[in-house]
């Protein structure tokens, strides 16, 4: 609360009303809560406004020569938006008090001024100039969080991999379409060593930053480890185990991570919870990836993660997906569902990993229609082409 | 943007719990209604909940996560969370999280009762 006084601007051509109100109003002038500047007439009231910007209300008078009371709620919308006008006039002059209301006056009070209604009709205003003040200040508040969630996800986005080159060997592809500014689906893949890259997808319970923040901490922990061991239920048990340390708020992590061998095509992973990825035969088949009956990570301290295999042929994908595919909505509330996923799936044929991505969630999006994401959408595909040979590995 | 029209929360007392049904669907525009709910029990001294979700529709990662601090919650006050009436699509959410090893669920209400 400020404890400078609050200054009013009084505009009225009659020298004694200046008198009267220093008078009426002195114990709240010697308070220091009320200090007032005089004008008399418009134009000497919008030059006070100009010197002292720190008034929010006006009492005027309407009939003044030079600039009138009415001219000057006019003026004032111009050029003082913020400031509120209480209008003096006489009794039973309503033409003018209706003029003066229409052009933008707060309130008004009748002539001989009762000194009593006045103050009641000062405190009123201010406390409407406070409540205005407080709004904006809200929304000033508001604008440098927005700005701050921009940031918040250029941060976010900006943490994700970088597109790799497809190669003789393979080629991966991911695709994110967050529902809100930050999002709480991740995913990564990075390069273990020559032969094996790490694939990663996750899913946090809720959106927002909290779900941000906990995408971030999951991630960098989760590539930290991954270096440490080839085993990804290893690396999830880890992780797990941090996560879990304190986490009160029960914040969840839905993750999984597997690792894929270039050289014969294992791909060894262990799944957290996750909806279990697809793997794309060349014929067209389609196979859930057996799940490792894990729990999502974040709750369970000492959670023992367990690794399952598949071994995928040349020309076969794989593509993992977010919750945010199968649970998109129509406008008629159908979800998209896994069946819609996989007849999809299998329709693709032999194509890159990036049409793959694409072609899918391009299907989730005409399904959904006009119906408003409610959730992060996230795939990411990979086509193994051929094994690596040892000539390959050579020749980079 | 709130979706507080598509979830209430009904709720039954019986001698041996309060028993829970969401009905609707729990997303994390309205889990704040389910939360609270939940809270007022808790707070008024209710230690044993069983939720039915012979109601419930849809439940996203959001209302997981109240389910898990409330089973928390009340197994440090000594009392328990059952879980009954889990359609099939729940169900299967519940199993792939792997929720069904952590939180206890039930095939139907009478049951939930019994193993109280």
């Amino acid at each position: 609360m400020t404890t400078s006084p609050v200054r009013l601007l009084v505009v009225d051509d009659e020298e004694d009303l200046e008198l009267l109100i220093r008078q009426k109003f002195r114990r709240r002038i010697r308070k220091g809560e009320f200090d007032f500047v005089f004008a008399h007439n418009g134009q000497e009231a919008l030059e006070k406004l100009a010197e002292n910007p720190d008034i929010h209300l006006v009492l005027s008078d309407i009939n003044m020569p030079v600039m009138d009371g009415l001219a000057l709620l006019s003026k004032l919308e111009d050029t003082n938006p913020d400031v509120q006008a209480v209008i003096v006039s006489a009794y039973g002059d309503m033409e003018n008090i209706r003029t003066a209301m229409n052009r933008g006056a707060f309130d008004f009070v009748t002539k001989p001024i009762n000194f009593d209604d006045l103050e009641i009709t000062i405190e009123k205003t201010l406390n409407h100039i406070r409540a205005l003040e407080t709004a904006q200040e809200a929304r000033d508040r508001l604008v440098v969080l927005k700005r701050e969630l921009d940031v918040a996800q250029q941060v976010q986005m900006s943490a994700l991999p970088k597109e790799i080159p497809s190669s003789e060997t393979h080629d991966v592809q991911a695709l994110m379409i967050p529902a809100l500014e930050v999002g709480g689906d991740f995913y990564d893949f990075f390069p273990l060593s020559d032969e094996l890259i790490g694939l990663v997808i996750a899913d946090v319970s809720g959106k927002g930053i909290p779900a941000a923040l906990f995408t971030l901490m999951t991630r960098t922990l989760l590539k930290g480890t991954a270096r440490d061991s080839p085993s990804p239920a290893d690396c999830l048990s880890r992780v797990n185990d941090l996560l879990a340390e304190d986490n009160e708020t029960c914040i969840f992590i839905t993750l999984f991570y597997g690792v894929f061998d270039l050289r014969d095509g294992v791909f060894r992973y262990s799944n957290g919870g996750h909806n279990p990825p697809r793997l794309v035969r060349s014929d067209s088949r389609i196979e859930e990836i057996p799940p490792t009956e894990n729990l999502v990570l974040g709750i369970a301290p000492g959670h023992e993660y367990r690794n399952g295999e598949v071994r995928l042929a040349p020309g076969d994908a794989l593509f993992l997906y977010t919750d945010g595919i199968t649970e998109a909505q129509n406008t008629n509330d159908e979800e998209f569902g896994e069946e819609r996923l996989d007849t999809k799936l299998a329709s693709l044929g032999q194509v890159s990993a990036r049409d793959i991505v694409t072609t899918v969630v391009d299907e989730v999006r005409a399904f959904a229609g006009d119906a408003p994401q409610s959730d992060d959408i996230t795939c990411i595909a990979m086509r193994f082409a051929a094994p690596l040979s040892s000539s390959t590995v050579d020749g980079t | 943007m709130t979706n507080e029209n598509a979830l209430s929360v009904q709720t039954e007392r019986n001698e041996k719990a309060v028993i829970v049904c969401p009905v609707g669907r729990v997303d994390g525009s309205n889990v704040g209604v389910l939360e609270s709910a939940i809270r007022e029990l808790l707070d008024a001294g209710q230690k044993t909940l069983i939720f039915d979700f012979e109601e419930l529709n849809y439940i996203s990662s959001a209302g997981l996560r109240v389910l898990l601090v409330t089973a928390r919650r009340t197994q440090a006050e000594g009392g328990k969370a059952l879980f009954c009436g889990l359609a099939e699509h729940i169900a299967h959410v519940f199993e792939i999280s792997g929720f069904t090893n952590i939180l206890t669920i039930c095939q139907s209400r009478s049951e939930a009762l019994a193993a109280l």
